[in-house]
């Protein structure tokens, strides 16, 4: 369990993603291989030696015997309680724990609260949310001297007057940071959540040439936000209707309906067309989980026309 | 307010030979009466009535009333405080014209700001016209959120522009956002951040806005006479409900349909004098506009009579 949480320093920057999270890939295998970024479970090897990885798996083998016992499920969805565990730790090495299976909330030990918008027992949607943008920050450890980081380094704005940050773009991956005085930084754009680590890397890099003693402290990943597309036209007025205490929809201020979703805490614009914009996670597992907690409510208000 | 002297406590008037009779008050005489029997039970009840009869066209300089104005016991908390008035004669200024007794504390500093904004609010639902009825609902709703104090640090005029709103909505009669803001000086966004607060504080909803809510008030402001009015409620109505304008707010829909009733008739208004009223863009008009004109004949009432046939309808 340690080992989600640690940063272990040997890694390099291209650490691969399965390695840093291995509680993550609880996703089927049919998950869309072109996005090249799904967490697949733990095959690759780069910087990680053959005996680690063995420890590593069997550990998610013991995490999964746990949580076997504890929820008292079928193997099937041995990790889809979210609500007892982690999303990160859910079943990391079942390749056949589907996102979907996160419906089967009739489990005894899940209580089905009234806050939990009502699944049926339904097969998985088949779509997944697609990452558009994760905000991490992290804190270099030492004060920073904006104006000759402005001065000397390249793709930097910084104007005291508007904002008390640099402003800094790299082009691989593709993000903005915000810079501040303090030694914090915020990082912001990437599409993963190894591209985000990576790329505060790469800022910490250009801080460090800059000459001052930047570390690596406290990398936290604060949002993340996903979109998907649920190929078919939905009648918001149905769906404020029935699911007041969570949506708001108020045509006049936006065109989507805004859903709060209460467990896992995300919040979802739903828009006419059919595609929903989910954001305020802190794992992935909470987008996915909060698309397959609203797929079942979607369908039953699609419009028929 | 009627002195009933019966109260729930031990001393109860009442007729001897009927105790279960309610009594009658007879407040000209003073007296209590006995319905079944015509007994006068009590006797030199005050009279609670007016001490004077004031007319408002005399020019009477001060007003002989010895009571203030009415309570107002929702709303006020109930204050039964008095203060002392500022001098009138020549005795209360001393040497240099300043007065000698300077009490202007405020009476009540807790209620103060509550005060100020039921005055806004007034002056906001007067300058709409709004009745009487859906500004004390305002009024209510903006006691509910300001004692709960959970949205404390917003402005006040917006906490009473968002009341205003939702008070229009929860009363049927819903007035957009920009005729708020009109009559505020509290920008849309902030009236409707401060809305969604406000439903979130008093964990109440309101129903959604449809077409047909503003059709009557767009059509008189307009001039356009009740026909047309009808013509483009139905318009609206069905173009709802054929799907023909997913995704477009109420307001832009019924405002093209307004249009396309106007110009099929023979009062014909231009789109711009139409956004004005309603307060959307010309091009909005012209965007809703386009989508409801290929199906234009299926959204006419049957009983229309076109002035202009639905075929020689502009197209933009």
């Amino acid at each position: 369990m340690d080992q989600n949480n640690s940063i272990p320093p040997f890694q390099g920057l291209a650490s691969p993603q399965g390695a840093m999270t291995p509680g993550m890939p609880i996703f089927s295998p049919m998950m869309p291989y072109g996005s090249g970024l799904t967490p697949q479970p733990v095959q690759n090897t780069n910087s990680l030696s053959i005996l680690e990885e063995q420890q590593r798996q069997q550990q998610q083998q013991q995490q999964q015997a746990q949580q076997a016992q504890q929820a008292n499920t079928g193997p099937g969805t041995s990790g889809q309680t979210p609500q007892l565990f982690h999303s990160q730790t859910v079943g990391g090495s079942t390749t056949t724990a589907l996102p979907g299976s996160t419906s089967l909330y009739a489990t005894p030990l899940t209580p089905m609260t009234p806050i939990t918008p009502a699944t049926p027992a339904s097969e998985s949607s088949g779509i997944v949310p697609q990452l558009q943008n994760i905000v991490s920050t992290v804190n270099l450890g030492c004060k920073l001297d904006l104006k000759t980081i402005a001065l000397r380094a390249r793709n930097a704005e910084y104007n005291p007057k508007r904002f008390a940050a640099v402003i800094m773009r790299i082009r691989e991956p593709r993000t903005t940071a915000l810079i501040f005085s303090s030694g914090k930084m915020v990082c912001t754009g990437a599409k993963s959540e190894e591209q985000s680590r990576l790329a505060a890397r790469k800022y910490a890099r250009v801080v460090q040439k800059l000459g001052f003693p930047a570390k690596f402290l406290d990398f936290k990943i604060q949002n993340m936000v996903g979109s998907c597309d649920v190929k078919f036209p939905i009648r918001l007025e149905g769906l404020v209707l029935t699911h007041q205490q969570f949506s708001s929809y108020e045509p006049e201020l936006f065109p989507g309906l805004i859903y709060r979703m209460i467990k896992p805490r995300i919040v979802l614009l739903i828009f006419v067309s059919g595609k929903v914009v989910l954001t305020g996670a802190k794992v992935r597992g909470e987008i996915y989980e909060a698309f397959e907690n609203i797929y079942p409510i979607l369908k039953g208000f699609r419009k028929t026309t | 307010a009627r002195a009933t002297s019966r109260a729930l406590a031990l001393p109860r008037v009442q007729c001897p030979n009927h105790p279960d009779a309610l009594l009658v008050e007879d407040y000209r005489a003073g007296d209590m009466i006995c319905p079944e029997c015509g007994l006068v039970v009590g006797d030199r009840v005050i009279d609670v009535g007016s001490e004077w009869r004031t007319f408002t066209n005399e020019k009477a300089v001060k007003d002989p009333s010895r009571v203030g104005d009415a309570q107002n016991p929702l709303l006020n908390g109930g204050d039964l405080t008095t203060m002392i008035s500022k001098g009138t004669g020549a005795a209360s200024f001393d040497e240099f014209g300043n007065s000698k007794y300077q009490n202007r504390r405020t009476m009540s500093s807790s209620d103060r700001a509550m005060l100020n904004a039921f005055k806004e609010i007034t002056t906001m639902a007067d300058r709409i016209n709004l009745p009487r009825n859906i500004i004390d609902r305002t009024n209510n709703l903006f006691k509910q959120v300001y004692e709960q104090k959970s949205l404390k640090g917003r402005a006040n005029d917006a906490i009473a522009s968002a009341c205003l709103y939702i008070a229009c909505r929860q009363e049927g009669v819903p007035r957009t956002f920009k005729e708020i803001c009109a009559v505020s000086r509290i920008s849309k966004k902030e009236i409707g951040r401060c809305f969604k607060l406000i439903l979130k504080a008093l964990e109440t909803s309101v129903d959604l806005i449809t077409t047909g809510d503003f059709m009557s008030r767009f059509c008189s402001n307009l001039g356009l006479p009740k026909q047309v009015q009808m013509a483009a409620t139905f318009i609206a109505r069905k173009a709802v409900e054929l799907d023909l304008v997913p995704g477009r707010s109420p307001i832009s829909v019924a405002a093209a349909a307004i249009y396309m009733a106007s110009q099929a008739s023979a009062e014909k208004k231009t789109q711009k004098e139409i956004g004005d009223i309603a307060g959307v863009a010309d091009v909005t008009i012209r965007q809703s506009y386009r989508l409801i004109y290929p199906r234009a004949a299926d959204l006419f009432p049957p009983d229309f009579k076109f002035d202009t046939p639905v075929d020689k309808l502009p197209q933009l």
